[in-house]
């Protein structure tokens, strides 16, 4: 479904151009490379997942033999949809979480600093633990949220608290907080983006009409920056809504979600039933992106 | 402080590190007045404009409003509508949106059902009927200019702001607007400051007009005073309509290096300095006229459809305009290259400082 989206307006594009002199030929020859590239790295792979998910799976063979018994495996079992449930459960946190850290952190870099080199420097500051590798960045977490970890010290030794929180990992909430850290900035980029559009005579035009700071934020602000809030839940949702190693690293094994599920079947070789988790997940995708773009015009505003 | 002044400046000052861009700035604005603030850019005027209108606050000095002092006021509690260059509409809001913006949103929000006929009101005092529903980018650059005068005429402000309103307009439209401007001030009985870097703007504007430079008070006056009698010699050529030489004074002559002028008046204090009009001169063929003389070799004309513009240069490069009224008859006709001697009536000089 995306893919044709992306590919009707290139379509027409190229037939403009054609139109001017290219040819036929030309057109299909500047198309090639990414038509042989998508298919041979997306739609085969999608359509063999799809194909898979209804093979014959026993315990140490896989065959073509077409069964509906890996999606009635799925369905019948409460681990199963339990596990989707969390999934799309900490998949809206998430995305609200990442949202409420990223909004006022993209309004300060993308609207109130005016200067353009502190701007970048800020954006940088952001990128910057993307220089060590993702499963160190999940892990760095276990020493800071553990019982004998950084916060439970600082708390005790404030004295805020006199015993550790313990419920600050291997829960659900240590899932939030790593993979809120992780995607934050993934949120801050595109609406930053956005905010550093916005013509600043526009905010002054609605403060000289007597509208005060939360007013604007919320009728000129926000709706102007809108396009950039959907964008950033996009790359949030595609990401966590595939996460396996933060819950596998930080939940203790108590958190699954649909991507775990399928590092399990894949790592036990049942194919079949993940390649039914690979397709509802992708399903999930699908529908949230369709639903995200439902609420701005991307190509209008961008 | 007259009694009707709705706005009262005093020494307003404002400097940006070493710069100064605002340097003792006193004036005042009453009901019904419409005034022009020409200056160059880097004047201060804009600056002068952001000030009076809370976006910036100023050194030192006062502002007053009204009667009440919103020097340290923010923007959005001083009843001042402003107007920007580039329009600053809402460009996700649609255009009775944008005009209802400031009704729906400020402190005191207006009912829902008077803000349609307010809009509506206004929409249509500003020559835009039928396009309240339209997006800010499906309407024409004069007609966002509207939108923009509508959206900040609708809040009823004590005083209007408009920061080179006509500046992003063609030229045909600027002329119009002009009209409508007055007009629709007429209308309302709401004081308007016209800011403008355009000599003609301001001129033709303006019941007052009042000149910065460098970010004081050049002059203050009424237009053709102001035309008439420059009060420095950079007001004067702000106005573009005067040759203005750089000299000094030596007994009871101004000496110029093209020569001694005489003048009739002087104005003291300030920078030496000897004007004269464009229209005041008159070219002659070397050695046959009496009077102020100044030798130049005739360049080339401008036509400017009422009168036309001859453009004489000195010998050291400098240009120097003589304009010819068409009313006054046919034009003399010149020979590019040739030398020419231009006259002048003593009375018609002004020798500055």
């Amino acid at each position: 479904m995306t893919v044709a989206n992306i590919a009707a307006p290139a379509k027409a594009r190229v037939k403009t151009r054609a139109a001017k002199g290219l040819g036929v030929a030309g057109t299909y020859l500047l198309l090639a490379p990414a038509m042989v590239w998508m298919t041979l790295f997306l739609v085969v792979p999608m359509a063999m997942i799809v194909y898979v998910s209804f093979w014959t799976q026993s315990t140490f063979k896989i065959d073509s033999t077409l069964t509906l018994a890996s999606w009635r495996t799925f369905f019948a079992s409460d681990t199963y949809i339990n596990s989707l449930w969390t999934t799309v459960r900490i998949w809206l946190i998430v995305l609200v979480t990442t949202f409420l850290v990223g909004y006022p952190t993209a309004l300060y870099v993308g609207l109130f600093v005016k200067n353009k080199t502190l701007q970048t420097a800020l954006l940088v500051v952001c990128v910057i633990p993307f220089w060590t590798s993702f499963l160190i960045r999940v892990l760095a977490w276990r020493p800071m949220l553990g019982k004998e970890g950084a916060i439970n010290i600082l708390l005790m030794k404030a004295h805020i608290i006199s015993q550790p929180i313990e419920a600050l990992l291997f829960t659900e909430l240590s899932v939030v907080i790593g993979m809120t850290q992780i995607y934050v900035v993934f949120m801050v980029g595109p609406i930053a983006f956005m905010l550093g559009r916005i013509d600043p005579s526009i905010i002054e035009a609605a403060r000289d009409l007597g509208a005060d700071f939360w007013r604007i934020l919320r009728k000129i602000i926000f709706p102007l920056s809108l396009p950039g809030v959907v964008v950033g839940a996009i790359f949030v949702s595609v990401m966590v809504l595939g996460e396996f190693a933060t819950s596998a690293a930080l939940s203790g094994r108590k958190v699954n979600l649909l991507g775990n599920i399928i590092v399990t079947q894949v790592g036990s070789l049942k194919w079949a039933l993940a390649s039914v988790v690979g397709v509802i997940l992708t399903v999930i995708m699908g529908l949230v992106i369709a639903g995200l773009l439902r609420v701005v015009d991307l190509k209008k505003e961008l | 402080m007259s009694k009707e002044a709705v706005l009262h400046l005093e020494g307003l000052s404002k400097s940006f590190g070493d710069k100064v861009a605002l340097s003792n700035i006193s004036f005042s604005v009453n009901q019904k007045e419409y005034v022009s603030l020409l200056g160059p850019s880097g004047s201060g005027k804009t600056t002068l404009l952001r000030t009076i209108s809370g976006f910036e606050t100023p050194q030192a000095g006062r502002v007053t409003l009204a009667g009440r002092d919103v020097t340290s006021a923010p923007a959005h509690d001083r009843g001042i509508g402003f107007v920007f260059q580039n329009f600053a509409l809402f460009p996700h809001l649609s255009v009775f949106d944008n005009v209802a913006f400031g009704l729906r949103n400020r402190a005191q929000p207006v009912p829902e059902s008077e803000v349609r006929s307010k809009v509506l009101e206004m929409i249509d005092l500003v020559g835009l009927q039928g396009l309240a529903r339209r997006g800010t980018h499906q309407i024409s650059g004069g007609q966002k200019q509207r939108v923009a005068l509508a959206r900040t005429l609708v809040t009823r402000p004590k005083l209007v702001l408009l920061d080179e309103p006509l500046g992003a307009l063609d030229a045909n439209l600027r002329q119009r607007m002009r009209t409508e401007l007055r007009n629709i001030r007429e209308q309302l009985d709401i004081p308007f400051l016209h800011v403008t870097g355009s000599e003609t703007e301001a001129l033709a504007m303006g019941d007052r007009l009042i000149v910065l430079d460098n970010g004081r008070i050049g002059q203050d006056g009424a237009p053709d005073e102001i035309y008439n009698r420059p009060a420095s010699a950079n007001v004067a050529r702000f106005l573009n309509r005067y040759n203005v030489f750089d000299g000094a004074f030596e007994g009871d002559a101004f000496v110029t290096k093209y020569g001694s002028f005489p003048y009739a008046s002087r104005v003291t204090g300030g920078e030496s300095a000897y004007a004269i009009r464009y229209d005041r001169l008159a070219a002659r063929p070397v050695g046959s006229a009496p009077g102020s003389n100044l030798a130049a070799t005739y360049v080339t004309s401008e036509y400017l459809g009422s009168s036309l513009v001859h453009l004489f240069e000195t010998a050291d490069g400098k240009v120097v305009e003589v304009e010819h009224h068409l009313s006054n008859g046919p034009p003399d006709a010149y020979e590019a290259g040739h030398a020419y001697a231009l006259t002048w009536k003593s009375e018609h000089g002004i020798a500055f400082g």
